[in-house]
């Protein structure tokens, strides 16, 4: 199992100044300051809410201090691979709901269109500005050794978290600046402009001079409101619900103390059954009615676009490399997570037989809900599962489990290494580009695989070191 | 400025001001329970504090049987009552959370903190002992609050809809608070201008921080004229009504726009109370009766904050108009 934090025994030196600092305060110390850093979140108010608990408790995700560390070399494989996905997907989205060409040419089977929620039909013939479908795309990787990368999966929709990301730093650099000192590591303070200027750089076709920008949220119950709340502020943009919007003349206008404004990017964190319900769930008061009309006339952009769910289904996922291959006529940088599909005789067979060995997901479930890992399952779990799966195998897909890279945490007992893997967060505008960090997710328990904080997982500082820093 | 944020922004302000007055109120209901009194002779201190606070219709009992203990049960710790410091602290904390990007963070901070303590010093139910401390600690709180609203602030249309919460529920507290000697009934006629009568005006002007600054202005003692002039017609008092509402009149002068009709009559609305203000006596006050005019003026005052609230695109919300 790789640690990311030595090179064989050795300590990589990526880490020399990590290790330095880890020696000189011991755990005891760094324990005491991680209760600092935590009331420092709370008192910043990141906290988030766990649906399934059913109460409002504002809670906090787990963060654990030691950074986790990138050197230029390893990054730019993750960039350059992130990025190249997030233009493959967004020609794809594209391609879905235009000429279908890579159906066309046998590509892709017509059938992933079939009972589809993902697919919406009312998008067909729609063209964003730019053809950017997916403005922001989080892309989740996993590694298994020093040159290995895997994308796990694809979030195409309305991907969340960026908010640790950049709240992790601020408290690192805020709780303990001399590990910053010198320049040691790429600031991730551009994100606010970066996104800011891709919304602008994506108005609307009818929209003359400076756009008017937003940010909709379902509102303070949600579980991700903090991270709302952060963005529109981080923006400097007004932090919208449904009920301060409405649709006139296929235009969208807020409402202020000084009368109507018109809106012309609309960063929308809703999913889309509630954006319009002239269109879809017909009893949505998160959205607002007309939205699909205004954006057809080319008088608003959503950001996300609707639909964009297509590209990141589980089904989907396996296609991804030859959208890269059809798309861009490239190799993928970063390759796929062999997956089996169980909607191919064969390759149910195939799990079946190894389901002990196997990650089984539900194709449309997120969250590390309703998923089987195998190798830390008991015979009667596995065996329950089963029963699921033959109900309806097409629900599912299955993976080989990987050993996950790991890198060290802070407990009570000391350092120990627990499994992590990575979301950086892809914006496109004009151009498509990354900040030079993402989110790290940590698995808390010892020898766990599942990294998600409905899940009681944690999350990491996640450092990429400036160029002379790598090399040194 | 979006409508719901300057609604939240001026629920928030309002709620955290009317805590502030739940606290006084109590304090008040407190001191005036302490006067002596004679044998055999029920005094009803916590009745009036129930029905100025106006939670006569939430209170659990017939307020005529209102005693410290539920007074204090239903003013503090009650959910069902809206008006509870409880309930106060809730409403301001939530508008406060669904407006955070137009507040900094000194003052969600200071709301957020201050939830979170009172909470936990309600945790274990309500301590008699520590009842002062605790209506203190509200009060400072207050004061906390305001002053990241002061310091840290831009001054402008946010800052305008939080001024103009704070002083809408400052006039309406100062109504209220005066209302109460109304309704404490004197054991006879003759005890009108008498001792206890001096005593409990001397209780009403400390609820409202004014019983050293009395002295200061009319340079006499005290006496009914002169509470009335200082709480109602005094410019120079942070909890006057004609402060008060000079302060709802100026940030409405600011906030609203030339070009919009409703907002022009909202402003001749309030430039005619407040001249009205600016005009009237204390013997005028008298003539009318002091819990007549100030049963006007709190009519007066909840409608002009519907206006308020229609002509902004926040639709109004509970707005008690009972005395």
């Amino acid at each position: 199992m790789y640690n990311e934090m030595f090179r064989q025994s050795d300590l990589r030196k990526e880490y020399s100044v990590i290790d330095a600092w880890l020696r000189k305060h011991g755990p005891e110390a760094l324990l005491e300051r991680q209760a600092e850093a935590e009331a420092l979140f709370r008192k910043i108010g990141i906290t988030f809410a766990v649906y399934s608990e059913g109460d409002d408790t504002d809670r906090l995700i787990p963060f654990d201090m030691v950074p986790r560390v990138f050197n230029n070399a390893e990054w730019s494989i993750v960039e350059t691979g992130s990025v190249q996905r997030a233009k493959a997907l967004n020609c794809f989205i594209a391609d879905i709901y235009g000429d279908r060409k890579i159906i066309n040419e046998g590509i892709v089977p017509a059938e992933i269109l079939e009972n589809n929620p993902a697919y919406l039909k009312e998008m067909n013939g729609y063209r964003p500005p730019n053809d950017i479908w997916s403005h922001i795309i989080g892309v989740d990787i996993v590694r298994t050794d020093e040159d290995t990368f895997f994308v796990l999966e694809d979030n195409c929709r309305t991907p969340s978290g960026i908010s640790y990301v950049l709240q992790n730093r601020e408290v690192m650099t805020r709780i303990f600046p001399e590990l910053f000192e010198g320049g040691l590591v790429r600031p991730v303070d551009g994100y606010g402009e970066h996104l800011a200027t891709a919304m602008q750089e994506s108005a609307p076709v009818n929209c003359k001079g400076e756009p008017t920008l937003a940010l909709l949220t379902p509102g303070q119950f949600n579980s991700a409101y903090y991270e709302h709340y952060f963005l529109a502020d981080l923006m400097g943009i007004e932090l919208v619900e449904g009920s301060d919007l409405f649709v006139a003349d296929d235009k969208v206008f807020m409402r202020t103390t000084k009368g109507p404004k018109q809106i012309d990017v609309l960063y929308r964190r809703i999913d889309d059954e509630f954006l319009d319900p002239e269109v879809f769930q017909k009893d949505s008061v998160l959205g607002v009615a007309g939205l699909m009309r205004a954006m057809k006339a080319g008088n608003v952009t959503v950001i996300n676009a609707p639909g964009t769910g297509i590209a990141d289904d589980k089904s989907i996922y396996t296609y991804v490399p030859d959208m890269i291959r059809f798309y861009l006529d490239e190799e993928p940088i970063i390759p796929n997570v062999p997956t089996y599909c169980c909607e191919r005789e064969e390759d149910y067979a195939y799990v079946r037989a190894n389901l002990a060995d196997l990650v089984v997901k539900e194709v449309h479930g997120s969250g590390g809900y309703g998923m089987l890992v195998g190798p830390t399952s008991t015979q009667q779990e596995i065996d329950d599962f089963a029963l699921k799966l033959a109900a309806n195998p097409r629900n599912y897909i299955a993976q080989p489990t990987l050993a996950l890279s790991t890198s060290p945490i802070l407990t009570t007992d000391g350092m120990s290494p627990r499994h992590v893997d990575l979301r950086p967060y892809v914006i496109s505008g004009k151009t498509t580009s990354l900040i030079p960090s993402g989110l790290s997710r940590v698995a808390l328990r010892e020898g766990s695989l599942i990294v998600n904080s409905s899940q009681g997982g944690g999350v990491k500082d996640t450092w990429v070191l400036t160029e002379g820093n790598s090399n040194a | 400025m979006l409508s719901r944020t300057a609604e939240g922004l001026f629920w928030m302000s309002r709620y955290v001001e009317r805590m502030d007055f739940m606290a006084r109120l109590l304090d008040a209901g407190r001191r005036l329970d302490s006067l002596p009194r004679r044998d055999g002779i029920p005094l009803n201190e916590w009745t009036s504090i129930v029905v100025a606070s106006g939670s006569s219709d939430t209170f659990p009992s017939d307020p005529k049987s209102a005693d410290a203990l539920s007074v204090c049960e239903h003013l503090i710790r009650d959910t069902s009552n809206p008006s509870s410091i409880v309930s106060c602290i809730d409403a301001a904390r939530f508008n406060a959370k669904a407006v955070r990007t137009s507040l900094t963070a000194e003052v969600w901070e200071a709301i957020n903190q201050t939830q979170a303590e009172l909470k936990q010093d309600l945790a274990n139910g309500l301590d008699r002992k520590h009842l002062t401390q605790f209506l203190d600690k509200v009060r400072s709180r207050t004061i906390l609050i305001g002053g990241a609203i002061t310091e840290t602030m831009l001054r402008n249309d946010r800052h305008g809809f939080v001024q103009l919460g704070k002083w809408f529920e400052r006039a309406d507290s100062t109504a209220r608070l005066l209302d109460v000697k109304y309704h404490i009934l004197l054991p006879r006629v003759s005890d009108v201008g008498g001792g206890l009568d001096y005593l409990q005006w001397l209780q009403i002007l400390r609820a409202a921080n004014s019983a050293g600054a009395f002295r200061q202005i009319y340079g006499r003692n005290l006496d009914a004229e002169g509470v009335v002039d200082l709480l109602v017609l005094n410019s120079d008092s942070p909890r006057s009504l004609r402060t008060a509402l000079s302060h709802v009149y100026g940030e409405i002068l600011t906030l609203a726009s030339d070009h919009d009709h409703r907002h022009r009559d909202l402003v001749h609305r309030l430039r005619a109370n407040y001249t009205q203000l600016m005009d009237l006596s204390v013997p005028d006050i008298f003539a009318e009766g002091l819990h007549e005019w100030l049963t006007k003026f709190i009519v007066e005052l909840n409608g002009t904050a519907i206006e308020t609230a229609n002509v902004f695109g926040f639709g109004a919300k509970e707005v008690s108009e009972s005395l």
